[in-house]
């Protein structure tokens, strides 16, 4: 424990001072990435009214309590807008537990072994993308561990959504209608196949020209089963994937329009292809990124892995047949940048601006909500992260390390009432296991390419 | 069936088949064996008074008092006057269609490299039609469904099933659409089994579309419009390889047993074919051939592009006539005796038949030497030959005419050809009156063709949020050398003539508002060299029930249509609004506005009205008349598990 060599509001004051100075560094009582990578013990970086939700809310809520409707007023200022609503009003309960000191376990380990690796490497180029030393791709890791601004802090989640070379989700998603009911479920898959920003030093397969190839096929139920579609990323940012699709009713491969990124795919769904990461669309075509704000916040970073549940699907609660929420563990977590962007490239987006809290420590958003062309809040879209360990189910990566990922969603459409509860499951409909890596899967010819697609739909 | 029960069903089923497959589902997880399916309930309600003209109880003629005027031939002086009133009943139907249609859906992961994929299709139809009713009229009208009305089963000379993985009978029917093997190994994909192979950006024209023909049983092309051919391409048994050659190139080539196109049958809601014609499909002799093909895809900087090769039976077929082979006498001691048939004219067919050293009824020997069968569900006048060759983009002329020369034993009849409209009426109406009706026998043939295509697309780029902003712009088109066509006379020569085919495809996204989704835009341009949208000659194209196309002239300058389809979701997408407009340059123009409610997981409504009509020129120049008198509001409510 520190001496309190500082008041309550010292953290507050300095946040403060550091968004409006716009000193970038993240840490309070020292700069934090040195410490993570000297070791990742982030604890003399903070006071300990930001590591522990306890001194925080001076004795009012402790780790195993839960957050619920009586005593969520205590700590809405570490909540967005809607999970306080969700909380307050919908009878979300969120369970409470320690802070992490150790930040390595908020990153897949080669992705963090990466960053420390390659920090100070990435430079913006005049066309405003992201380049290693030579004008080259990036190279992998965080390209802006310590994000300086908000193209930096966007930069961070863009390069690598996933923060695996290959990535495999096996996913079963349920929409909850406003009266409480599972009125839609669906399984589907989504893979991300990193051509540049690898963690293995390589280019994929020389694609240097290429971020990432991203394929999604759904498998359930019978009239979405055989959908699938392929996203091939430029490296460049200022350009719109190429997308192709395999809609059973056309029984074939097409090309589709592109820019159309705010459109509901399915019946029922809340989420759009531009809410992915918080971060679905290519950066550059996004605009006015500021950060606006630091601040400690609630978030789900760790300990919400359901590994010993079946089919890692956790339990749910809530709402008003209770089933509108995933059961979830957050914690205090110390410091977030508070981001802002506005749809620049798509001036007929019925989104205006989206605000993104993000983790310093990891670079990853604990909240994120959009709002409408009038301003007002629409959606919030919350993830779950965690190494994939929980009692004796332990899921590891190539070199024995437990591996980590997104763990659920919810994409709350406040507007409507309308929920989409995402799991990253075990394994989907159609036979699919959610996979972190490639292994010695040839997965690009598998679910990369136009024949692959042509193969999953059906 | 409830919805508890069809959840027990679902279970059991489960367990049974992954019993047998000696693959139990993963605990706590999903194994390799999945199945999903529907259960849909389909219908179309008339809206308008119209039968389909082209069955027995829609003939145009039925009940209605037509003057005949029958001459020798080949003169163009009437000699035999008389009035004939077609005896079949006109149905009264409250629906163009009503059944249940199930769908069951299977895949089965073998291993990484190899999966299988399965479904059964089974459509039962109740049959509430008001159905034509052959005994009415004491019809004999020989060969397979031109009796009792069958709805499902495909005919074929030789008998057998022309699809080997499909099962039917007059009111139900139940197929494979689907039972292949995939095996992928690195950039390979071998897909082996029965499947639909579709290619081509175009959506509803098939220019590069041409692996496989077109079911037209289920709904004809009336069916739900962004379903597009999903439910309509026939497949078949064959190996597709494909091949990425790189990350944007593609080479994909199959060989597939031979499956013709399927029309609806005779006196069935969505016919298509004059039901005075008796056909005779002839695809047995083809059901053995194999057709082959091969596609290469990728880009060439900003553009894409494709080419496909194609070397294959045509599935639509040709027709001609054909020997009846029906041995059915002129009915009567004397032929037909009716009032202003004169003795000389039974004299002089009295002589022939002598002459033959027969009776009347021997002249079933002749006639089953011709094209022509007599049974009162045949043609009855003139001017019912000439309005129904119209209708059938046929020449009511020369089409006697080639009935007469390809078909010698006509002589023996008296028929002679004629060079009018004037006398070929004169030499109907005789042989009209002296049969009480007479069938034409028709044949189907298939050909292969040598099928060249090419396709480019490019992306538009504009200012973002602009309306050209990411329209997508493709060009596709075929080259078909000596292709053989129907010939409009129905002789034995088929017409044989290069046909281009050209398409032009833009589609696009836009959003209008903030409060709605994108609205999904497709326009589309259709060009065709010789033929309409169905493979028709358009030298058939133009004629009246007054004057044949040999008098009117048919049309040269190809044919031409527009699409212009638009889907608009609503927000969350419980709701969904579609358009589409077909306009055919000639003056048809088919209407369909639908809106799909989801409104939760399992069920489905789809509500769409089909009107077509002609809205400008003579309804026989247009492709689209055919199907004019369907104006109907369709309702499918589906319940997937």
């Amino acid at each position: 424990m520190h001496i309190r060599k500082y008041d309550f509001n010292y953290s507050r004051r300095m946040f403060m001072e550091k968004t409006l100075k716009g000193i970038a560094s993240a840490g309070v009582l020292a700069p934090m990435w040195p410490l993570i990578a000297n070791g990742a013990d982030i604890s003399k970086a903070y006071p300990d009214e930001l590591l522990s939700i306890e001194m925080y809310t001076k004795g009012k809520i402790k780790p195993g309590d839960f957050i619920t409707a009586a005593n969520v007023d205590v700590v809405k200022d570490l909540l967005d807008p809607i999970s306080y609503m969700q909380v307050k009003e919908m009878g979300r309960r969120i369970e409470i537990v320690e802070s992490v000191k150790d930040a390595s376990v908020l990153f897949p380990n080669a992705f963090l072994e990466a960053t420390l690796k390659n920090q100070g490497k990435a430079e913006i180029g005049a066309d405003g993308n992201i380049y290693a030393p030579g004008k080259k791709a990036w190279i992998g890791g965080l390209p802006f561990p310590d994000p300086k601004t908000g193209e930096e802090v966007i930069a961070n989640i863009t390069l690598s959504w996933g923060r695996h070379d290959y990535c495999q989700y096996a996913i079963r998603q349920w929409d909850i209608a406003p009266d409480g009911s599972e009125a839609y479920q669906y399984d589907f898959v989504w893979a991300e196949l990193q051509a540049t920003g690898r963690l293995d030093g390589t280019v994929f397969q020389n694609k240097a020209d290429m971020l990432r190839f991203q394929s999604v096929w759904f498998t359930a139920p019978n009239d979405i089963g055989g959908t699938a579609f392929l996203s091939s990323w430029h490296y460049d940012q200022n350009k719109f994937p190429d997308l192709y699709g395999y809609l059973p009713a056309f029984k074939r491969v097409r090309q589709f329009p592109t820019n159309q990124r705010f459109e509901p795919l399915v019946p029922g769904v809340t989420w759009f292809l531009s809410d992915a990461w918080a971060a679905g669309d290519p950066m550059l075509t996004w605009g006015n990124y500021k950060i606006v704000g630091r601040q400690p916040m609630l978030g789900a970073v760790a300990g919400n892995f359901s590994g010993s549940k079946k089919n890692w699907e956790a339990g749910t609660h809530g709402g008003p047949k209770g089933k509108t929420f995933w059961d979830s563990k957050m914690q205090l977590v110390p410091e977030c940048i508070v981001l802002e962007a506005e749809p620049t490239g798509y001036p007929r987006s019925p989104v205006g601006k989206k605000r993104i809290w993000i983790d310093t420590r990891n670079q990853l958003f604990v909240a994120y909500n959009t709002f409408d062309r009038r301003g007002d809040v629409w959606k919030s879209f919350e993830a779950g992260w965690s190494r994939y360990e929980d009692g004796g189910t332990v899921i590891k990566d190539a070199n024995g390390n437990p591996d980590w990922s997104w763990t659920y969603l919810h994409s709350h459409d406040v507007q409507s009432n309308r929920m989409s509860r995402i799991m990253h499951t075990e394994s989907c409909s159609g036979g699919y296991k959610s996979e972190l890596s490639a292994g010695s899967d040839d997965v690009y010819n598998k679910f990369m390419t136009t024949t692959a697609i042509q193969r999953l739909g059906t | 069936m409830d919805l508890q029960s069809m959840k027990f069903a679902k279970s059991a089923v489960v367990a049974v088949i992954a019993a047998m497959s000696g693959n139990a589902l993963a605990d706590g997880g999903f194994g390799n064996l999945n199945f999903s399916g529907f259960l849909r309930f389909e219908s179309a309600y008339k809206l308008g008074g119209d039968e389909n003209p082209f069955n027995q109880g829609g003939n145009l003629f039925n009940g209605v008092a037509v003057e005949r005027s029958g001459g020798i031939p080949p003169s163009e002086v009437g000699l035999f006057n008389d009035v004939e009133t077609r005896q079949v009943a006109e149905t009264d139907n409250d629906f163009n269609l009503m059944y249940v249609r199930g769908r069951l859906d299977l895949g089965y992961k073998i291993s990484s490299n190899f999966n299988l994929i399965g479904s059964v299709r089974a459509i039962f139809d109740p049959v509430i039609y008001d159905e034509f009713n052959p005994r009415q009229v004491d019809s004999q009208a020989c060969c397979n469904f031109y009796q009792e009305p069958n709805y499902f089963e495909y005919a074929i000379e030789g008998g057998g099933r022309a699809n080997p993985m499909e099962w039917a009978g007059r009111d139900y029917m139940v197929d494979i659409p689907t039972l292949y093997v995939d095996y992928q190994n690195g950039p390979l994909l071998i897909r082996a089994g029965n499947q639909q192979i579709a290619w081509g950006q175009a959506l509803f024209f098939r220019v590069l579309d041409v692996p496989n023909g077109l079911d037209f049983r289920r709904h004809s092309i009336l069916d739900f419009a962004s379903e597009e051919y999903s439910d309509k391409r026939v497949p078949a048994l064959g190996l597709r390889v494909s091949y990425q050659l790189s990350e944007s190139w593609e080479l994909d080539s199959f060989a597939q047993k031979f499956q013709s196109t399927i029309y609806s049958n005779a006196n069935t809601p969505y016919n298509v074919i004059a039901s005075q014609f008796t056909v005779r499909d002839y695809y047995d002799d083809y059901s053995d051939k194999i057709n082959y093909g091969a596609r290469i895809r990728g880009s060439i900087g900003d553009f894409g592009v494709q080419a496909i090769y194609a070397y294959r039976y045509n599935p639509d077929g040709v027709f001609r006539w054909t020997k009846s082979d029906v041995n059915r006498g002129l009915p009567g001691e004397l032929p037909n005796v009716i009032p202003g048939l004169t003795d000389n004219l039974g004299n002089i067919l009295q002589g022939v038949v002598d002459l033959l050293g027969g009776s009347i009824p021997a002249t079933g020997a002749i006639l089953a030497q011709t094209p022509f069968e007599v049974d009162p569900t045949g043609v009855h006048s003139a001017e019912e030959w000439f309005t129904y060759a119209a209708m059938a983009r046929l020449d009511a002329r020369e089409g006697l005419n080639a009935s007469i020369e390809d078909f010698p034993a006509t002589a023996l009849l008296l028929a002679q050809p004629v060079d009018s409209d004037e006398a070929a009426r004169r030499e109907l109406d005789l042989f009209f009156q002296l049969s009480g009706g007479l069938r034409g026998h028709i044949e189907r043939q298939y050909f292969r063709e040598r099928v060249f295509g090419l396709g480019t697309s490019y992306v538009v780029l504009g200012e973002p949020g602009s309306f050209l902003d990411q329209l997508i712009i493709n060009l596709e088109a075929t080259y078909v050398p000596d292709r053989k066509f129907t010939n409009i006379t129905l002789g034995q020569k088929f017409i044989e003539h290069d046909e281009w085919t050209t398409a032009l495809v833009m589609e696009k996204y836009h959003r209008f508002t903030q409060a709605f989704p994108a609205t999904y835009f497709v326009f589309q341009y259709m060009h065709k060299s010789e033929s309409d949208i169905f493979g028709r000659h358009l030298s058939g194209f133009g004629a009246t029930p007054e004057e044949s196309i040999s008098t009117t002239g048919g049309i040269d300058h190809g044919s031409n249509y527009l699409v212009l389809a638009f889907q608009q979701p609503f927000p969350s997408l419980v709701w969904r609004a579609d358009f589409a407009a077909l306009y055919d340059a000639e003056g048809g123009l088919l209407l369909q506005p639908a809106v799909r409610w989801k409104p939760n997981g399992n069920f489905t409504v789809e509500a769409f009205y089909n009107y077509i009509d002609t809205v400008s020129g003579n309804p026989n120049s247009n492709a689209l008349s055919s199907a004019e008198w369907a104006d109907e509001l369709a309702l499918r409510v589906s319940y997937q598990f």
